[in-house]
């Protein structure tokens, strides 16, 4: 039972997921009834699923929303704005209905209460007033217990499923009612059903507990095998079920076939496709004797049905950590093997190694792909935000969303919701301006933040762009000075000032709403983007808009990185960065007083990693310098060798290392010994003179600043 | 239960010696003694930390007990070891090696045999000593292993950390002075 029911939690989630999607979808297009049609079915296999797993709140709840939608779907009530936001409202609350089942806490309690109330009230009213104009509509409500097909119009053009529910006897113990199916069958198109009965023992011999009946069914519908079967997804492992497809027409519907089946059914065995399709096809024969062709097709589809396989399969998140941590092991011993086969010359030995380092190549890149997920996923809480916040302060704000198939791993999408949730807050609520302000400003009247999400290299980036008032670089610099970040007279460039709101204790906004501008602002975002090894970059034109880009690493556990060599310690520069490398004379390093030096005709900045390591002995005479790319500017990192090529599996460093941001883990080499990952950004940021004089300009000022205001 | 009583009254603790100075650690910190590798020296980091080693595929990070008990230096030699300790820092269960001189042995001690680490004249902070227990001729202090190793001085030896303390309060002093100069100075402008 608990297996059950913890299928029926994970779908429940993934249905209260869908559900809200389509509701967003729904409100874009009110009149659109295929959406509607969904909304509605999603509520049903809702309810369904709850009752049978004891979340009677749930289910009552469900109900009551469901009504709604049945009124909707059939033109009795007009799907408004109001009815959107308390459905979206027990969206929310369902979420918590599933988390805590029939015992809620007092505030929930409350809540659902008052949902309950509101969503009835909108059934009510609509049923008094339909009971105004009495005739048509009275019937029409008693009508709804009806299976749906009767208020479609009667299409003969949909196909005819075979239904055998064999329900294994002891299919009670965990609480089924099988009614229910044929119940939800028979709501989902024009049906017909069987009972089995001749399984059923003598009075005296009947054990309570178990199951005799079986059902045939012959549902017409326009939903596929898929959605059939969907009905039985939480019993497929205490019922035989069958399903085949047995014509393209509403066979129901026709007299004859109906006529002929009920002899059938006299007989107690289940009747067999072929026979079925015989008698399909004698009926569609004499409906319309020279549409041989539709029998043909018909025929097709039921093979086709009969080869679907499963696609999707479910696997639990830490099952997956698993397979990324052998693999990750793999490769690790790969590298010993490699290392191994070069050094004792044996052929044979090194293709197998050759043979091993190419699959577990793959095998990377497999597992890699299958921990990805699409940003997609996360689109639908951002969606939700942009509504909710732009409704309660009263602005138009239209979101679309650029590149959502665009995917990345798991554990970074985890760490990524809360930090774009933010800036996205801070879009809705200081960057775009209300409606009056936008027209006066001759902008369209309705803002728009757009998500777009796309691959360069090895990395990803998120881009979130408004077309609200923009940052002010003048407003920032006087605040920063008043602050004390700056000093007066300090000169930064455009890009700098707009990189001060990232500093901690730093908001632009002038009056501290609800939302945002708590001063726990932008800096809370960059650290924790940059604890999933993501950048953060601002761009922004006053009056124009404001675009925020987070750079993301693909995955975190396993980078492509340059093996290179300083004196006896290995390091690895990420792949990404490297540019191009070169080699030069030591003397060349040693005696250069700006640490300049002239690579390909341009002079680039460098770091001599001896130095800054405090690295003497074994000075060699000649040093590899590597080119490497830091936020558009080029820095050289000198270094002993250059190695190759090599998969770093990153190891953390742990706690003793927190501080040292130089350093991004440690990797173990095909020999045992240790390499350390290097980032080449942060070395950058932490030697290169310019940016470190830079840095040293805005501590002294602030030092100055907090002086001057003692005295 | 008898046995959880004797035990529980004995407690084994290995000693290991540093210069000629002898340290215990409770058994039940250490989780194996390793014979000295080659160490990964990690650019910019404490000069207490003596780097990273490969231990079985996870990379533990080593610490110079030398430097970290403000001893002077001397060179490794066949004696020399590593052992593996758990540390409990800020709560979270942390491995970490310690490089040592030698180990000597394991000692099996009850409540009664340690003694308070004396308050005044002892060359070592006490707040990281858990006591001392008197062998023969020399005393060995048992550590404190969590204290001594999560935190981020370099402080067991007493003298080592108050000639620290003295050259802050002189640089504090300096900075200071620093400040009311550069006070004066701008008063003066203005």
């Amino acid at each position: 039972m608990e297996q059950f029911k913890k299928k029926f939690l994970e779908e429940a989630a993934d249905l209260i997921a869908g559900l809200e999607k389509a509701l967003l979808v729904l409100e874009e297009n009110m009149d659109d009834k295929s959406v509607n049609e969904e909304v509605f079915r999603i509520m049903h296999s809702l309810k369904g699923g709850s009752s049978m797993f004891g979340f009677h709140k749930m289910d009552s709840f469900t109900h009551n929303l469901e009504n709604i939608y049945d009124l909707i779907r059939n033109n009795k009530l007009k799907l408004s704005r109001e009815i959107l936001d308390i459905t979206l409202e027990a969206v929310d609350h369902l979420k918590i209905l599933l988390e805590n089942g029939d015992e809620l806490s007092k505030s929930d309690e409350k809540t659902h209460n008052e949902l309950s109330g509101k969503i009835n009230k909108i059934t009510q009213n609509i049923q008094q007033s339909s009971n105004e104009p009495p005739a048509k509509a009275e019937a029409k409500t008693n009508e709804q217990n009806k299976p749906a097909s009767d208020n479609l119009p009667a299409v003969d053009e949909i196909p005819t499923y075979h239904i055998i529910i064999k329900p294994f006897e002891k299919i009670f113990k965990n609480g089924t009612n099988p009614l229910l199916f044929i119940d939800e069958l028979s709501s989902m198109g024009h049906c017909k059903v069987y009972a089995k009965t001749g399984k059923i023992p003598l009075f005296d011999k009947i054990n309570p507990e178990l199951c005799y009946v079986s059902w045939e069914v012959f549902l017409a519908t326009d939903k596929s095998t898929d959605d059939i079967k969907d009905v039985f997804i939480f019993v497929e492992d205490s019922c035989e079920i069958k399903i085949s497809k047995i014509a393209d027409i509403n066979l129901p519907a026709k007299s004859l076939f109906v006529k002929d089946l009920d002899n059938l059914m006299r007989d107690d065995d289940f009747c067999d496709t072929y026979k079925l399709k015989e008698l399909a096809k004698t009926v569609v024969e004499k409906e319309k004797p020279d549409d041989e062709l539709e029998l043909t097709k018909a025929k097709n589809v039921t093979s086709l049905a009969k080869k679907t396989a499963i696609n999707n399969i479910r696997v639990a998140s830490d099952k997956l950590d698993n397979l990324m941590n052998l693999v990750s092991e793999l490769i690790t011993t790969q590298a010993s093997l490699s290392l191994y086969a070069e050094n004792n010359e044996n052929t044979e030995l090194t293709s197998i190694a050759e043979n091993i380092e190419k699959i577990s190549r793959q095998l990377r890149d497999n597992t890699f792909e299958i921990c990805l997920i699409p940003i997609d996923t996360i689109l639908i809480r951002f969606k939700r935000l942009v509504r909710d916040l732009s409704q309660e302060l009263e602005k138009e704000i239209q979101f679309t969303a650029e590149g959502t198939e665009t995917e990345l791993d798991k554990s970074i999408i985890e760490g990524l919701t809360e930090p774009i949730m933010h800036i996205f807050r801070n879009a809705i609520d200081h960057g775009i301006e209300s409606a009056d302000e936008r027209l006066k400003k001759g902008k369209p009247k309705q803002g728009k933040i757009t998500l777009s999400a796309f691959y360069s290299g090895t990395n990803v980036y998120l881009q979130i762009k408004d077309d609200g008032r923009g940052l002010d670089a003048e407003k920032i610099r006087k605040k920063a000075i008043n602050r004390g970040f700056i000093s007066p007279d300090a000169n930064l460039s455009y890009k700098e000032l707009l990189n001060l709101v990232f500093l901690p204790g730093f908001s632009t906004a002038a009056k501290v709403t609800e939302l945002s501008g708590r001063g726990v602002g932008l800096d809370v975002v960059v650290k924790k983007i940059s604890d999933i090894r993501g950048e953060v970059e601002i761009e922004s034109q006053l009056g124009v808009g404001t675009t925020i880009t987070i750079k993301l690493p693909l995955t975190m556990s396993i980078i492509d990185g340059l093996l290179v060599k300083i004196n006896e310690t290995y390091f690895v520069l990420p792949m990404t960065a490297v540019d191009k490398c070169y080699e030069v004379k030591t003397e060349k390093l040693q005696n250069n007083f700006n640490n300049k030096i002239k690579l390909d005709e341009n002079l680039v900045p460098y770091i001599n990693l001896r130095k800054e390591f405090d690295i003497q002995d074994n000075m060699p005479d000649v040093q590899q310098v590597i080119r490497v790319k830091h936020e558009d500017q080029n820095v050289a990192l000198s270094v002993d060798n250059i190695i190759g090529e090599y998969q770093a599996v990153l190891k953390p460093l742990g706690q003793m290392f927190k501080d040292l941001e130089i350093v991004s883990g440690a990797t173990i080499l095909g020999d045992g010994t240790i390499a350390l990952v290097l980032d080449s950004g942060k070395i950058t940021n932490t030697f290169d003179r310019e940016t470190i004089k830079k840095r040293e300009e805005v501590l002294k000022a602030k030092i100055d600043r907090e002086n001057l205001e003692k005295s | 239960m008898s046995e959880e009583q004797t035990t529980g009254t004995l407690t084994s603790y290995l000693s290991f010696k540093m210069g000629e100075e002898m340290f215990a650690a409770d058994v039940g910190k250490v989780l194996e003694i390793l014979e000295l590798c080659p160490i990964t020296k990690v650019p910019k980091s404490p000069s207490y930390m003596r780097g990273v080693i490969n231990l079985r595929g996870k990379v533990l990070p080593v610490l110079d007990t030398r430097i970290k008990f403000g001893l002077p230096k001397t060179e490794d030699d066949v004696d020399t070891c590593i052992i593996v300790l758990d540390v409990n820092m800020d709560g979270e269960s942390l491995h970490l090696g310690a490089v040592v001189d030698s180990v000597e042995e394991v000692l099996e001690l009850g409540k009664k045999d340690i003694e308070p680490p004396p308050s005044l004249g002892n060359t070592f902070n006490p707040e990281y000593i858990h006591g001392m227990v008197k062998r023969e001729d020399t005393f060995i202090m048992i550590l404190d292993v969590d204290k001594v190793f999560s935190t981020d001085e370099l402080a067991v030896a007493k003298e080592a950390a108050e000639q620290k303390n003295r050259e802050e309060k002189i640089e504090e002093k300096k900075a200071e002075k620093e400040k009311t100069e550069t006070k004066k100075t701008e008063k003066a402008k203005k």
